[in-house]
């Protein structure tokens, strides 16, 4: 019964117009993003370069698709959440504002599976959104751009990854902001089981991640100690993998954050859907 | 009735607060399999309350509820597959179909239903034809007969309705009370009707339950609550005081129900008024006005206009 | 007999000794058209690179490059990844050779390098509108090749050169040269976008001033022709 619900979830997910926001949005930002860098990419790749210009040449394909994807990720993975939040923040908020709720809770289905399934269906919409942006962001960026090897610039310097060293890199990476995205998902759905409205779960999801973001940067020692617990911290974890040599501690604390803040916001989610009086 | 009915339904001293607010205080009914049974109350008496618990959309504060003869809170899954319900108006996803709707709900209904067993429930609510239209076209009624097909479509034994005609025109509220007799006569369904009119009751439930600001009032066979032999009586004469001495002298053994400086109350068949008119004028009490209602009616009316 | 023998060696050793003062009396002019003729000999060629990096700030794994070159200045690099060489590229030297007018050359002295003896010219130029401010050359004046080169530049800042020969000596073509390259200016720009490693150890190269860059050659291919549109970007 909870992967037939789960089936169910998913053909909600793709009926509703708003799902295709997401994918629609970043088909957009990215083409964007690729048109402006075509047209004047060079500019932008010597901010990189910029800092070594005067005693050294950068000689080989420096405005390449892996430096592309790159670029579009940075760019574009702080305003990814929102588009996955519109999603994950309506499952159950909007079935009760629809009052499709009723009807759900009185079938012979447990609540806890019937909120798994929902959790599984807006984590299926979160792999399908990072996949797009992989596709557009390494294909497409490829085919435009051809292929060479990644520069990364960092707090600690530049660092240049061989193209044959960059996949798995840009695998593990998506992996990761995957798992962040997921946090936020568990993150909306959780605020979702307390509203009753769509609008509510979606602008608290983005006020908590504005919110944290704010304390991560802030240069405070008062907060010097929460900053690490934040998981708006550790939604850049898959930058990691483009260091050399690659932070191994720092990336499995960050995979632990995350994971812990997914089970925490999950139990509270499913203690609270378990004993709410269905009233709308 | 056979001996020793089967319970289906079984709710003891049933009470559920939301905070301060007592919603069902004591609640007590049994339904018996093949009822179609009457669940009547003015609006706030507890009634949606009392089915929401019943279908475990909330969790009582007290008392104990049985199904098929099983404790809700432990069997929930196997009481709830046995089940068809519609909670208050029947709200679908707009953004689907009614077929898709549909395919929704009978996929976690806990049988195994087919697309043929779709179609068949679409043209057997009256919507053959609609079933590729998204829901957000469907006007209040075409939604209500859906309603009826989701409740129906894993063939449960027992099935709810909470104010099924709310917001139907009459021949809506004609199709709905035929569907129920159909499906007890032909089906030999349980159906729990909820409403907040006697008359909706009166027709098509055999046993009925009144509650009223949360508490169980009456319960019993519809025809013996409504017994239509006995009857509340208003008459209105020029002096009580003395019509009440002549009908106490009388030898008609009657029940006086109360009065006040002109109003009499009697309790009656319907056969003896004549008799009493008579008395009365006979013995020098001018008669003014004569009206008759049932017990019951009676009754249900002053509870509604509390 | 003894006296002839004696007459012998005395001529002999004069004979030397005026060769070699011959030679060490060379003008540091004609010992730097000695080597621009030597460099010369090769019209054009195509040499395979290994390319390794040693700066603070920059962290990459050797990189392989195709190295072109046709006179007068046209040069190439191509490489599969990026590949960084000095802003100079490796014919600031010939250019800055080819034009004994612009520049006037001082005999600075000599040092041992290696097994080789040189002679050490200063090139300053003439116009204070060169880029050049000033240039040192370690020259084995036996072979007519730079051992070590030092330049100072406007734009570029000071970059060493150490030369390393084998085979294609003859043309005065290096197969490992080693950059100094002076790394005071890097500085990383701080609005770099999200490093959550920030809390991390810097760099333990960042305090170096100065950086390398070792470049080995072979698999030259000199005087094969070289086509004008491989140095078309």
């Amino acid at each position: 019964m909870f992967w037939k619900s789960t089936y169910n979830e998913f053909i909600k997910i793709a009926a509703k117009p708003r799902s295709y926001i997401g994918l629609g949005a970043i088909t957009l930002l990215i083409g964007i993003v690729l048109f402006a860098l075509k047209m004047d990419g060079l500019t932008y790749i010597s901010f990189i370069t910029a800092p070594f210009e005067q005693s050294l040449s950068f000689e080989g394909n420096l405005l390449n698709g892996n430096t592309m994807a790159f670029i579009i990720l940075q760019m574009l993975i702080i305003h990814i959440p929102l588009l996955v939040a519109l999603v994950t923040g309506d499952l159950v908020s909007g079935e009760a504002a629809m009052g499709t709720i009723r009807l759900l809770l009185t079938k012979p289905i447990s609540r806890s599976s019937v909120l798994f399934s929902k959790y599984l269906a807006g984590c299926a919409y979160t792999f399908i959104i990072i996949v797009w942006l992989a596709v557009l962001a390494l294909g497409v960026s490829k085919v435009i751009f051809g292929t060479g090897d990644l520069m990364v610039l960092n707090s600690d310097g530049l660092v240049i990854l061989q193209q044959t060293d960059v996949l798995w890199r840009f695998v593990s990476g998506f992996a990761v902001a995957f798992l962040a995205l997921v946090t936020v998902a568990t993150l909306s759905l959780t605020f979702s089981c307390f509203s009753e409205n769509s609008i509510g779960p979606i602008v608290s999801t983005m006020a908590v991640i504005i919110l944290f973001t704010i304390i991560g940067t802030l240069d405070v020692p008062i907060f010097d100690r929460i900053r690490p617990l934040l998981f708006t911290t550790h939604m850049a974890a898959w930058r990691s993998f483009f260091e050399d040599p690659l932070p191994i501690k720092e990336i499995v604390n960050s995979l632990v954050v995350l994971v812990v803040h997914c089970v925490v916001l999950l139990a509270i989610a499913v203690y609270k859907f378990k004993h709410k009086d269905i009233l709308s | 009735m056979p001996d020793n009915p089967e319970k289906i339904i079984e709710v003891k001293h049933l009470a559920k607060n939301f905070g301060k607010f007592v919603a069902v205080e004591d609640v007590s009914f049994d339904v018996f399999r093949g009822d179609v049974f009457g669940f009547l109350g003015p609006n706030g008496a507890g009634k949606s309350t009392t089915i929401r618990t019943l279908l475990s959309l909330i969790k009582p504060s007290k008392g104990d509820i049985k199904l098929f003869g099983k404790h809700l809170g432990e069997n929930r899954n196997y009481i709830l597959r046995r089940i068809g319900s519609i909670v208050e108006k029947p709200d679908f996803y707009k953004y689907l179909t009614a077929e898709q709707n549909l395919k929704i709900f009978a996929r976690i209904s806990g049988a195994t239903v087919s697309n043929s067993q779709i179609h068949e429930m679409i043209e057997f609510v009256g919507l053959k034809g609609r079933e590729k239209d998204k829901l957000s076209g469907f006007s209040h009624g075409m939604k209500q007969r859906l309603g009826i097909a989701q409740a129906l479509i894993h063939d449960p034994d027992l099935i709810i309705l909470d104010e099924p005609t709310t917001g139907l025109d009459p021949q809506g509220i004609i199709d709905i009370r035929n569907l129920i007799l159909q499906l007890k006569n032909e089906r030999n369904k349980t159906v729990l009707l909820s409403s907040h009119i006697l008359s909706e009751i009166e027709l098509i439930a055999n046993r009925m339950v009144i509650i009223n600001k949360g508490k169980s009032l009456v319960q019993g066979n519809v025809i013996d609550l409504l017994n239509a032999r006995e009857l509340l009586v208003t008459i209105q004469v020029d002096s009580t005081e003395k019509a009440i001495q002549i009908l106490n002298n009388s030898r008609m053994n009657l029940v006086i129900d109360s009065y006040d400086a002109n109003i009499l109350q009697l309790q009656i068949s319907q056969e003896s008024i004549p008799a009493v008119n008579k008395l009365l004028c006979e013995n020098g009490i001018q008669v003014f006005s004569i009206e008759g209602k049932r017990k019951l009616e009676d009754y249900f009316l002053k509870l509604t206009h509390v | 007999m003894k006296l002839r023998k004696s007459l012998f060696f005395i001529l002999l050793f004069s004979l030397l000794s005026s060769f070699s003062f011959l030679i060490q009396t060379q003008s540091p002019n004609t010992i730097i058209n000695g080597v621009y003729k030597k460099m010369m000999k090769a019209k054009d060629y195509s040499v395979q690179a290994t390319i390794k990096v040693d700066l603070p700030f920059i962290r990459m794994m050797p990189v392989e490059a195709q190295i072109y070159f046709k006179q007068k200045d046209k040069f190439r690099v191509i490489s599969k990844g990026i590949a960084i060489i000095p802003r100079q590229g490796f014919d600031q030297l010939t250019r800055m050779l080819k034009d004994t007018t612009s520049f006037t050359a001082v005999n600075s002295g000599s040092e041992i390098i290696g097994n080789a003896s040189t002679t050490i010219i200063s090139v300053i130029p003439s116009a204070d509108t060169s880029d050049l401010i000033l240039g040192k050359l370690w020259i084995d004046i036996k072979q007519n090749i730079v051992l070590k080169s030092q330049l100072t530049t406007k734009s570029n800042g000071t970059i060493l050169t150490e030369y390393t020969y084998g085979t294609q000596v003859e043309y005065g073509l290096p197969d490992n040269m080693v950059f100094t390259v002076d790394v005071k200016k890097f500085k990383i720009p701080k609005s770099v976008a999200a490093d959550i490693n920030n809390s991390k150890k810097a760099d333990s190269k960042a305090d170096k001033k100065k950086g390398k860059i070792y470049i080995k050659l072979y698999n030259y291919k000199v005087n094969k022709g070289i086509p004008d549109d491989i140095f078309k970007k």
